[in-house]
């Protein structure tokens, strides 16, 4: 119930971000989306408390819904997502995503590897590149906007957390961002 | 958490992520979405389309209503162009009405056959009492002296009263002290003009205009008829325009009339002015007769 809770929200936040970004006056800015699935994906793997295995599915739900919402090629993100799930599980007992910079810089570095992946999955399957210095630039324009708007996404699905908590202490190590 | 159930949770979660592995895999390869993406689609397109029509309204607000502080600024700058094109035009206007003025005067100077200087008006009267204006003139004082006549294209404006400079004072028709002698041609008769120093008006009087006896009754004064300088005195030329005749009170007693005249000048809108430096040359006494040269070279008869 709360992974689906989760996967909802994103998916609500996505079509939000996707209507909004479309007539935000942004000019040149408009390539840098935040990654709102790859957050998604890294809270639900780093909040995993009792196994991996329905991280990873609302994980991939997530990345599916995104790549039909903007158009990419079913299961591109969803893998993506799901690999980011695992890793943030991986990461889950080494770093304490807490305070402002960390968090900034989490979000930072999920939206860089989440692009990263992208472009790997897309090579191994063939799809179209673009030249190593647009690539690079949407690689380093995702990961900043993701690290902007990313700490906001964090806040709101801990909150969302607090509310599936069981016990007291549980609520505040949701709301703390203590998995 | 137990081994085991460790081993399947982990199992678990790479059979989830090779599904997706699948899943892009087999659209990569036929290109179309397949059938279960289809019916995902098909559910979620319309909840897309509700979230993208309620944004879109919201967007459409904002740029109607909240975000007119850009329209505020851009309204601030065209009232400013606005207020600098007016400011602009109304200094064309006003050197448009000087150039207006000094057409006029430059064809008043081809009629003139006397000696003139154009001059451009510099302050006007302010007082009712001494009706005076003061011009700029384009030549010193050596060439204009007090006394010269001031002629615009309507008519008469008045006298030079003061000449300092490359400045002069007129004195208009209008003022009290001002005295012309002015003739009215339709009836012949002569009186001499002066202002009558009325506060809200540059009218004047003819004094000393005799009134006609009973059986000529052509010769009375009626309201309309011109005025002009009779050129007696030599102090102004004869047949410059002065105004119309506006008002005539007849007394059955007294010698005179008393008829009042609104100059023909506007002294209000009086911009440039001319004045009569010379007299014209006197009249050439063999104009219109065929002249007859001596031969110079040819032979003459013995």
């Amino acid at each position: 119930m709360r992974t689906a809770t989760l996967v909802l929200v994103a998916y609500g936040l996505l079509l939000v971000l996707g209507a909004v970004w479309r007539i935000l006056p942004l000019g040149p800015l408009a390539d840098a989306v935040p990654d709102l699935a790859a957050i998604t994906a890294a809270y639900l793997g780093l909040s995993s408390r009792r196994g991996i295995a329905p991280a990873v599915t609302g994980g991939v739900i997530v990345g599916y819904l995104a790549d039909l919402l903007i158009g990419a090629p079913p299961g591109l993100g969803a893998l993506a997502c799901g690999i980011i799930t695992i890793l943030g599980h991986l990461v889950q007992r080494r770093i304490l995503v807490r305070g402002w910079a960390v968090t900034v810089g989490f979000c930072g570095f999920t939206g860089a590897v989440a692009a990263l992946l992208v472009i790997a999955l897309r090579a191994v399957h063939d799809q179209p590149l673009a030249r190593p210095s647009t690539e690079i630039f949407h690689l380093i324009a995702t990961a900043a906007a993701t690290a902007a708007a990313g700490p906001l996404l964090l806040r709101l699905l801990r909150r969302i957390d607090a509310t599936f908590a069981r016990t007291h202490r549980e609520r505040e190590h949701a709301l703390e961002g203590i998995s | 958490m137990t081994l085991r159930r460790r081993l399947l949770d982990w199992s678990l979660a790479g059979l989830l992520l090779v599904l997706p592995a699948l899943i892009l895999r087999s659209n990569v390869r036929s290109g179309e979405p397949s059938g279960f993406d289809r019916a995902v689609l098909r559910v979620s397109s319309p909840l897309q389309a509700a979230v993208s029509w309620v944004i879109e309204g919201l967007g459409g607000m904002w740029s109607r209503y909240v975000a007119l502080i850009g329209v505020d600024d851009e309204n601030r700058e065209l009232r400013a162009e606005n207020e600098r094109l007016r400011k602009d035009l109304a200094a064309m206007k006003r050197r448009a009405f000087d150039v207006e003025a000094i057409e006029e005067l430059v064809d008043l100077k081809k009629r003139t056959p006397a000696d003139t200087v154009g001059a451009r008006v510099i302050a006007a009267s302010l007082t009712p009492f001494f009706r005076v204006v003061r011009i700029r003139i384009d030549r010193g004082d050596k060439e204009v002296a007090p006394g010269m006549p001031v002629i615009t294209s309507a008519g008469l404006v008045g006298r030079v009263a003061a000449a300092y400079g490359n400045h002069a004072d007129v004195m208009l028709i209008a003022d009290a002290q001002s005295s012309v002698d002015v003739v009215v041609p339709r009836t012949g008769g002569r009186g001499v003009l002066t202002g009558l120093g009325a506060t809200d008006s540059y009218r004047c009087k003819i004094q000393w205009l005799e009134r006609p006896s009973e059986p000529n009754q052509q010769a009375r004064v009626e309201v309309g008829d011109a005025v002009v300088t009779s050129g007696l005195g030599a102090a102004f030329p004869a047949g410059i325009p002065v105004g119309v005749v506006d008002k005539v009170a007849s007394k059955d007693y007294g010698m005179f009339q008393e008829v009042e005249v609104k100059p023909a000048v506007d002294f209000s809108e009086l911009r440039a002015v001319m004045v009569l430096v010379a007299p014209p040359p006197p009249a050439d006494p063999a104009a219109g007769k065929p002249r007859h040269a001596e031969p110079a070279f040819a032979v003459r008869p013995l």
